[in-house]
């Protein structure tokens, strides 16, 4: 097994105060290991992004601890952050974020340009990643005028510009048809299989999330299930079916929980919890999110 | 990011809402192309000055006024004061102290000085060619500011002949516009006695003058010797004794630049008060300066107004790229050089702002000056009104700099601080 990239032990992440206080992620303690492809998974409000957010090292958590390489990250300097973001880390936003006054190519260099990549390297390696993704032919074009799709694969080639040991994606296929998903799909875990870059991934697409290695069900601010397993895509499982058949519960497990690492329990094995957990998904969920709102509640407090 | 990828970034980040940056630069324009001017105006000036020092260079003068209790003359500056008639004897008309013979005795004795000379006002009537035309004399040159003449033909009156100088605008009375063909020429001068009686004296034409703006060399100039003949005349014709008072004398200093100070603290010892050509130039220079001084605040407020459109444009663009800022930070761009970036922005509207504005002053300012001096000005000799100071230029741009900078400083500074999940939420 893989070294851990990612831990996090406690995650707490609480949007304002007062009365419009809102407790987007609620104590969630897992790992993510090197070379890994992890789908976070769940409906919309429930913390997803939060969550990738403070993974990426681009937020701060309001409790709780993040570790790059197991080191808290809250270790680190600004700066260090800031290079950690730049040469380790490639980001795929759930909105597109390219500039429209700039070009192609102008776009999917941002990165090196930041890093300080002198101007002619900086474009060898920029038509490079545009090659891989077929779109060296727009390279000149202004980001405005690119179909959708071609937005998506710009955005995905200034995320592996640098080529970075973990990509982040936000619903990198939310704004593709089916055709073009596939694709971009497939350029992600190419790369995945290829280089082993660890793959993280938001989305609300099954099929998407069937391909990943695991699943993060969240709800609520809360990682109610985690699960392995790449066979249920051919099973045509939707991702409600796997979190109730393949997955454990982890609701229970409170703030001293162990980092939810589920060992690829097959399909055909169902979780310990798999018979209280109802007859639906949701159901399922929500029981599990009920005991856990209270932990979590306290946890908020303690750390107020 | 590297320094130049800043400096292109911000370029071509001011050249994406044209109209917004065209304004700004044009009130940076504005105050550069002001300050420009004023203080090219001044160094004209300056330098006219200066070129008139530098052609008293060699002439070692130095005129001395009574020694000034200032406060003391001053009319109800103090109360009834016992009555000496030797000192009122050397009042003049404005309450003024002035110079007794016996000063001028005095003045002479004092080292290094030779030549002393009380300065005088003659009145003459008129001038008269060898034709027999008369011309009025409204005025004519102190002898004392033939240091400062400049000459179209001919030489200076000398000291002890009965020489004259006529100006350039003086040579139609002899029908010709060569000056060359007056000298020699003689004239007559005439002046009233007190008793209203016309004497007259004969000098030698040996020059014809250039006017200053001083006003030196607009009226002909006799030598000391024809001008202590013309006030002898004038102060003769009654039988009672004058006394004499003089505003100032002259004297020659030997060797100004070893004994300028002790000359001047001997007469100030005495109780005079002595200036060299270019103490008085100085104070010329002086007023010169104070004046340009104005001017540029006026350019300064001008500038002023214009760094508050710099905040006012880096602001709107620090809001409309909240986005983009929160991209660049997420992509791994500290906040320090997210302040690089934007005070750059800053700086490239003050380097159009100033070298457009600079440019434009230093070409309004010499064509201006050219067309002046050549023009309505062109009697005035050696003139100018606007100079090229590369020090200044680099000076005005230098501070234009700043200035942006500045005012790039408050806006760089909150792009600096956002934080990229929130800038990149913003709608
Ligand atoms: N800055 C904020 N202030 C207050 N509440 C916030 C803020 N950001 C997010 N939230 C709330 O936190 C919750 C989780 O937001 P998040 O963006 O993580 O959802 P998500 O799971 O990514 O949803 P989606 O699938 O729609 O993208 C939401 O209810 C949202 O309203
Ligand atoms: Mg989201």
């Amino acid at each position: 097994m893989s070294a851990a990239v990612l831990e996090t032990e406690n995650l707490v992440k609480v949007y304002g105060r007062g009365e419009s206080r809102f407790d987007a992620l609620k104590g969630l303690t897992f790992e993510i290991r090197q070379g890994e492809s992890v789908a976070i998974v769940g409906k919309s409000g429930s913390g997803k992004s939060t969550l990738m957010h403070l993974l990426a090292l681009l937020d701060e958590p309001t409790a709780g601890v993040v570790a790059m390489n197991g080191r808290p990250v809250s270790q680190l300097k600004p700066a260090q952050v800031s290079e950690l973001r730049n040469d380790t880390f490639g980001f795929v936003f759930q909105q597109f974020f390219l500039n429209a006054s700039q070009t192609v190519l102008e776009n999917v260099i941002l990165p090196l340009k930041i890093a300080g990549v002198g101007t002619a390297e900086r474009k060898r390696r920029g038509m490079e990643v545009l090659e891989q993704l077929d779109m060296a032919d727009k390279a000149g074009n202004r980001a405005t005028d690119l179909s959708g799709g071609q937005k998506q694969r710009a955005c995905i080639a200034r995320a592996l510009i640098n080529e970075p040991s973990v990509l982040f994606a936000d619903e990198p296929t939310g704004n593709l048809d089916t055709a073009t998903g596939e694709v971009v799909e497939d350029i992600l875990f190419g790369l995945h299989r290829d280089r082993g870059i660890t793959l993280v991934i938001v989305t609300h697409d099954d099929d998407l999330a069937a391909r990943c290695q695991r699943r993060l069900l969240m709800q609520d601010g809360m990682i109610v299930a985690d699960e392995s397993g790449e066979a249920v895509r051919s099973a045509g499982a939707s991702v409600g079916q796997t979190s109730r058949e393949g997955s454990r519960r982890v609701g229970g497990h409170g703030k001293h929980a162990a980092p939810v690492v589920v060992d690829g329990p097959g399909l055909d094995e169902p979780g310990p919890d798999g018979p209280e957990a109802g007859p639906t998904a949701p159901g399922a969920a929500t029981a599990g999110a009920a005991g856990q709102v209270e932990n979590a509640g306290t946890t908020g407090e303690e750390r107020a | 990011m590297r320094a130049v990828d800043i400096a292109g970034t911000a370029l071509g980040n001011t050249m994406r809402s044209k109209t917004r940056t065209f304004l700004t630069v044009i009130a940076i324009v504005i105050g550069a192309f002001t300050l420009t001017l004023t203080s090219g105006l001044g160094a004209g000036i300056n330098k006219y000055v200066d070129t008139m020092v530098s052609g008293f260079g060699e002439i070692d003068q130095i005129s001395i006024m009574p020694g000034a209790d200032a406060t003391a003359q001053m009319p109800g500056s103090s109360g009834p004061v016992a009555y000496d008639p030797a000192e009122a004897q050397a009042t003049g008309e404005f309450g003024m102290t002035m110079l007794t013979d016996e000063d001028i005795e005095t003045i002479a004795q004092v080292e290094h000085l030779s030549n002393v000379e009380p300065v005088v006002f003659v009145a003459a009537e008129y001038l008269e060619t060898a034709d027999g035309d008369q011309f009025t004399l409204q005025s004519m040159d102190l002898p004392a500011n033939a240091a400062a003449l400049e000459l179209a033909a001919g030489v200076k009156p000398a000291r002890d002949a009965m020489e004259i100088t006529i100006p350039e605008t003086w040579l139609e009375i002899y029908g010709t516009e060569d000056p060359e063909a007056v000298l020699g020429e003689t004239v007559t001068l005439g002046i009233k006695d007190l008793a209203q009686q016309v004497q007259t004296v004969d000098a030698e034409i040996v020059g014809v003058s250039q006017a200053a703006i001083s006003g030196v060399g607009a009226s002909p100039m006799p030598s000391s010797a024809l001008n202590e003949e013309l006030y002898g005349l004038q102060t003769s014709g009654l039988e009672v004794e004058q006394p004499q008072a003089y505003v100032q004398a002259v004297a020659d200093v030997e060797d100004m630049a070893a004994n300028e100070q002790s000359v001047k603290a001997a007469l100030s010892e005495e109780g005079f008060m002595a200036m060299t050509v270019e103490d008085q130039l100085g104070v010329i220079t002086g007023i010169i300066d104070t004046v340009t001084w104005v001017l540029n605040g006026f350019a300064l407020i001008a500038l002023l107004a214009a760094s508050f459109g710099i905040v006012n444009t880096l602001l709107m663009s620090v809001q409309e790229r909240t986005r983009e800022i929160g991209l660049m930070k997420a992509l791994g761009m500290s906040g320090g050089k997210v302040f690089g970036l934007f005070s750059m922005e800053a700086v490239m509207l003050g380097i159009m702002g100033s070298v457009i504005g600079v440019g434009l002053g230093v070409v309004v300012g010499l064509t201006g000056n050219a067309a002046l001096v050549s023009g309505p000005l062109s009697g005035v000799a050696g003139l100018s009104l606007f100079a090229v100071d590369p020090m200044a230029i680099v000076l005005i741009v230098l501070l234009i700099l700043v200035i942006a900078f500045l005012a790039g400083t408050m806006p760089a500074a909150r792009a600096a601080k956002k934080d990229p999940i929130e800038a990149l939420r913003y709608e």
